[in-house]
């Protein structure tokens, strides 16, 4: 690459020298003119020279080169946000969690131009109670884009399902749009560990809330629901790109702290015939993708509080984010957008809080690693 | 395992699962295609002691003073399984067969005399000192006191309110069978606390800052048992104090 | 060694008095300009040795120099600015309003930072945007509302037609005077502004009665609920009571309207695939100057955040933060224990605190107990004036969000949740049974 490594500061001040150089022999009314002037006013004079700052990219839809491709062809590019993970105790008990939710629906709220509709990704209430899931139900009416919503572990367990069903519809669902074929998966069921147990609703609860206790039974989306799935997907040609969204990971990272679909294998089985299918899921709540044949996998951030890696299991393509400060009760989390494109895959931008954000693209999944590698974490090297 | 190791382990095996066992027949019968395998008759006991047989279905002797159904300390064992090899070998002058390695440089325990006093293990060795003197026993109560410490540790990991939090935060949520709390790099300078830290003071400012508790002494037996099970759950990782 | 330095020291004294008598413009500073020794309790000597760098080593004519030219108004378009004018001896090297006013009565958007222990920051300025002491000199000489020379080349100039001056750069450097050494010069006087010798210096160094019992609670608090220490990190090997970090800690956000300010960098930046020098521009006396860090890195990391500043001698260099919005370090104290002023780009670590009144005093104790010797009298009385105003007047405090009874000031927390709050003596619900 270039010379000596240069501090951004010595960048900074050489681009100002350059800059101030360029405007002396301006007369003082110009020279204040220019500097009241809007940014792209300033640039649209070709004043300033060529520069080196390493900036983040905003991921925009790029227009498919062979817009050819059936299924979506003609089709606008769309773009949809997410926030996951809120765990919300009753408000009474932590308000952190309550804010941090909050601070999702802002930035979603803020986005310019409005995605077309937000993901939930699931574990709106942290101990199932109804309290916990009005709460979260209050809070995500304050978006203004439509919500979509999906069913998490710690929404289901505590009285299975029935709360959730009756503020929020059936737990499995599809839609489409905009060419696009989505499902809306129930990944987190579990086969009965609590009745041998003789386990209360709130013992359930507590014991599916714990990661590594090692007693609730490892998710899946069961025999039922794969059935309706594949019928579900009976009718959908080959070539319309499928998002599929889930809470679990629809593959196999971790068992233990049930990073985990115990029939992963059987539903990327269904999904195999499909050109472009990508899987969007919750649960990890860490920085965290993934490709397995034909289908790539984004995992959402949370916005409650974050992850670390597993000891096992990382998927190779996932370039990792460093670990979270705790000092800062926002590190590590965050919410985020997926840009589909036209050809049906989707990029993924990850708003993390307190960092810059960081996108993956399609094309670096689709490659498997070998183009559009995004952006590596600096480790402390001490 | 060196070969040798294996051997003797083999003959120890062989020479318990013979001990007073016949085959049983059901075992035979899932061998369908295969003809019906010799049983080894094991030879009364003369003594009251439990007979042991090698696995050539001749070489046996008597352990006196051992019942049927309680079984042999280590000790015992290579005693026992080194007799019946030499036999063995005495029988089968021409026979190539390696000697395994007896004195292998054990975990302390091979070398604990049992309740029943065999002093077999300690011919030839070191004796006298504080740390050759440790019995069975004793490892078990301080396995059961360390392991219920641990435990102890593991609760209060999982359980916020225990520590005085007081918005429903525990330990882990952000360390799961406390990963990533990394106690083999202190003592470092802890960011947070911008001073060089030990791992019980970073479990104390975690405890007041994300689980929003109150900090516990130093003495406190609460914050070290959370030390305790946090160290156990990295057995075996090198220590490397400072890394970040 | 130390005696030999001792010695050294005292001949830049002499020759600073002797050079500056004859070369300034005006009265001379006094002796609070005066370089300072290294004998002082805190003293980091391993630091000190980092950070004078192998181009510009100390040398007594030099840094008389250096002090010459530091309170020479020459180096201004109108002959009034020095250094010396914003960076004032008697002010604990700063200028004690909001933000400096440069040639002409024009003021500019931040607040002076003081000269003291500036040689072991790591980058100066709020927003760090110069690499070392010696590029931070430009920025001030050539800015339209500070100094405002034209060029550097004007600042040489007038530097030149001093007879005096000639001579002592052709004694110092051995050439005609220029800007780099004009440079070398002021930063070389600069590195003998030393300020470890407080009351807290001497006690965390073993004297216990240096400081008051309320000043030690004060300690505690700081490195423990006030979660002071965390970015306002001292030890012994960087005892400046900074992170040479970048925060967003809400104070713009106190006066500007920030988020659509935000928001309009943000678009620069992905629009124009770069804006650098646009955005570096507007910061030069706009309301863009709030965006802080942003400007220089352009990471939206970054936007709204400002320096870590040191604790050193904070009742002379009053009044508080980037812009000089709070006026007391009560004021200061208050910003922090409610939470900051929520913004989207609010550091993580800005919580509410909930501090009580007696904490706060005692912080603020203790935050007295960092002033070196020579301001000591001018420091009591303003600790005086802020504790009698803080008796009655704290427009920053704000005890409900302290207590996280309500949600923080701020844009986007009206509402239901703009009451968000913990009740007390509440069980863990995980352990609830039944129901």
């Amino acid at each position: 690459m270039a010379a000596r490594h240069k501090s951004v500061e010595t960048k900074y001040m050489e681009e100002r020298d350059a800059v101030l150089r360029g405007l002396r022999g301006l007369d003082r009314r110009t020279f204040l003119k220019v500097l009241a002037a809007s940014a792209g006013a300033v640039m649209a004079k070709s004043l300033m020279p060529p520069h080196t700052f390493q900036l983040v990219e905003v991921a925009n839809a790029a227009p498919d080169k062979s817009a050819a491709t059936a299924g979506m062809a003609g089709q606008p590019p769309f773009t949809f946000a997410y926030v996951s993970d809120t765990h919300l105790y009753p408000r009474t008990l932590n308000q952190r969690f309550v804010r941090a939710a909050v601070k999702a629906v802002e930035d979603v709220n803020a986005l310019d131009p409005q995605p077309d509709f937000v993901l939930f990704g699931g574990d709106l209430a942290q101990l199932g109670r109804r309290e916990e899931l009005d709460l979260g139900k209050q809070i995500l009416a304050e978006l203004k884009a439509p919500v979509k919503m999906m069913v998490g572990e710690h929404d289901w367990f505590y009285d299975l399902g029935d709360t959730w069903q009756e503020m929020f519809g059936p737990p499995n669902y599809s839609f489409d749009w905009k060419g696009v074929h989505v499902v809306v998966l129930m990944s987190v069921h579990e086969k009965d560990f609590w009745t041998a147990r003789k386990m209360t609703p709130a013992e359930r609860m507590h014991t599916v809330a714990g990661l590594d206790n090692g007693i609730q039974s490892r998710f899946e989306v069961g025999d039922d629901e794969r059935k309706w799935l594949s019928d579900d997907l009976a009718k959908v040609p080959h070539t319309t790109p499928l998002l599929v969204f889930s809470h679990s990971p629809l593959y196999k990272y971790y068992r233990n702290w049930n990073f985990w679909t115990d029939d992963a294998e059987q539903v990327q089985a269904i999904l195999k015939p499909y050109n472009h299918v990508t899987v969007i899921h919750g649960h990890t709540h860490q920085m965290l993708y993934n490709q397995i044949g034909n289908i790539s996998f984004y995992g959402m951030l949370s916005t409650a509080w974050p992850w670390p890696y597993a000891p096992t299991g990382l998927p190779t393509l996932t370039v990792q984010m460093n670990r979270a400060d705790p000092f800062d009760q926002f590190d590590g989390l965050g919410d985020g957008r997926i840009n589909v494109r036209p050809d049906g895959l989707a990029d993924k931008i990850y708003s993390l809080w307190d960092r810059n954000p960081v996108t993956v693209k399609a094309d670096y999944l689709v490659s498997h690693g070998k183009t559009a590698r995004p952006p590596a974490p600096q480790f402390a090297s001490y | 395992m060196s070969r040798r190791s294996i051997a003797l382990a083999t003959a120890a095996g062989c020479a318990a699962i013979l001990a007073g066992v016949a085959y049983a027949p059901q075992v035979l019968r899932a061998q369908q295609a295969q003809p019906p395998l010799p049983i080894h008759q094991v030879p009364q006991a003369k003594d009251g002691g439990v007979v042991v047989m090698l696995c050539d279905g001749k070489t046996s002797m008597e352990v006196k003073g051992l019942k049927t159904g309680e079984s042999m300390s280590h000790a015992q064992a290579v005693e026992v399984t080194r007799e019946l090899m030499a036999q063995w070998q005495r029988e089968h002058p021409n026979e190539k067969w390696e000697i395994a390695q007896t004195e292998q440089a054990p975990a302390p325990m091979s070398y604990a005399a049992s309740a029943a006093g065999a002093k077999a293990a300690s011919k030839g060795m070191q004796q006298g000192d504080t740390y050759a003197s440790f019995t069975e026993r004793d490892y078990k109560i301080w396995k059961n006191e360390t392991d219920n410490f641990v435990a102890e540790g593991k609760d209060l990991f999982h359980d916020g309110a225990a520590l005085g939090g007081t918005i429903g935060v525990s330990c882990d949520m952000c360390h799961p069978d406390a990963s990533n709390t990394h106690p083999e790099t202190y003592p470092k300078y802890q960011v947070q606390l911008q001073k060089v830290a030990l791992l019980r003071d970073m479990i104390d400012w975690c405890i007041e800052n994300p689980v929003k508790g109150k900090a516990l002494d130093p003495n406190d037996p609460k914050l070290r048992a959370l030390e305790a099970y946090i160290l156990a759950q990295r057995k075996g990782v090198p220590l490397d104090y400072g890394k970040h | 060694m130390k005696s030999a330095r001792t010695l050294l020291l005292s001949f830049f004294a002499a020759a600073a008095v002797v050079v500056s008598y004859s070369l300034s413009s005006a009265q001379g500073p006094g002796p609070l300009a005066d370089p300072k020794s290294e004998n002082q309790a805190g003293f980091p000597a391993t630091l000190y040795s980092w950070v004078i760098p192998p181009d510009n080593p100390q040398a007594p004519a030099k840094v008389a120099l250096g002090k010459a030219l530091f309170f020479d108004d020459r180096l201004s378009a109108d002959g009034k600015v020095s250094c010396g004018h914003c960076h004032a001896p008697d002010k604990g090297f700063t200028d004690q309003l909001p933000t400096s006013m440069g040639i002409r009565a024009q003021f500019g958007q931040r607040n002076a930072p003081s000269i003291l222990n500036a040689l072991f920051n790591v980058t100066q300025f709020w927003d760090g945007r110069s690499p070392t002491l010696e590029a931070q000199i430009q920025g001030p000489v050539t800015n339209p509302v500070e100094m405002g020379m034209k060029s550097t080349d004007d600042a040489v100039a007038a530097i030149k037609a001093v007879p005096e001056y000639q001579k002592q750069f052709q004694d110092v450097f051995g050439h005609d005077v220029n800007f780099a050494d004009i440079e070398h010069a002021i930063a070389a006087y600069e590195r003998t502004q030393l300020a470890f010798d407080s009351p807290f210096d001497k006690f965390i160094n073993g004297d216990p009665s240096a400081i008051s019992d309320s000043a030690k609670r004060g300690w505690a608090i700081f490195n423990g609920k006030g979660r002071c220490m965390s970015c306002h990190g001292w030890n012994p090997t960087q005892p400046l009571f900074t992170d040479q970090k970048f925060h967003n800690i809400g104070v713009s956000a106190h006066k500007s309207d920030f988020v659509p300010l935000a928001r309009q960098a943000l678009d620069v930046l992905s629009k124009s695939g770069g804006g650098s020098e646009a955005i570096d521009k507007l910061a030069i006396g706009t309301d863009m100057s709030g965006l802080g860090r942003f400007l220089v890195t352009k990471q939206p990391h970054d936007i709204g955040a400002f320096r870590t500043m040191s604790l050193r001698n904070l009742l002379v260099t009053q009044p508080y933060f980037h812009d000089g919005s709070q006026v007391t370090l009560w004021d200061t104290i208050d910003h922090y224990n409610k939470g900051g002023v929520q913004n989207p780009y609010l550091d993580g670590g800005i919580v509410p605190l909930g501090l009580t009144e007696a904490e706060e005093d005692d912080l603020v104790v203790f935050l007295a107990s960092l002033t070196s010797p020579e301001y000591a009298d001018a420091a009591k009385q303003e600790y005086d004036l802020q504790f009698k105003r803080s008796r009655t007047d704290r427009p920053q405090r704000d005890t409900a969000a302290a207590n996280g009874e309500k949600g923080r000031d701020g844009p986007g927390l009206a509402g239901p949740f703009g009451d968000i709050g913990p009740a007390q003596n509440l069980e863990n619900p995980a352990l609830l049974g039944g129901d």
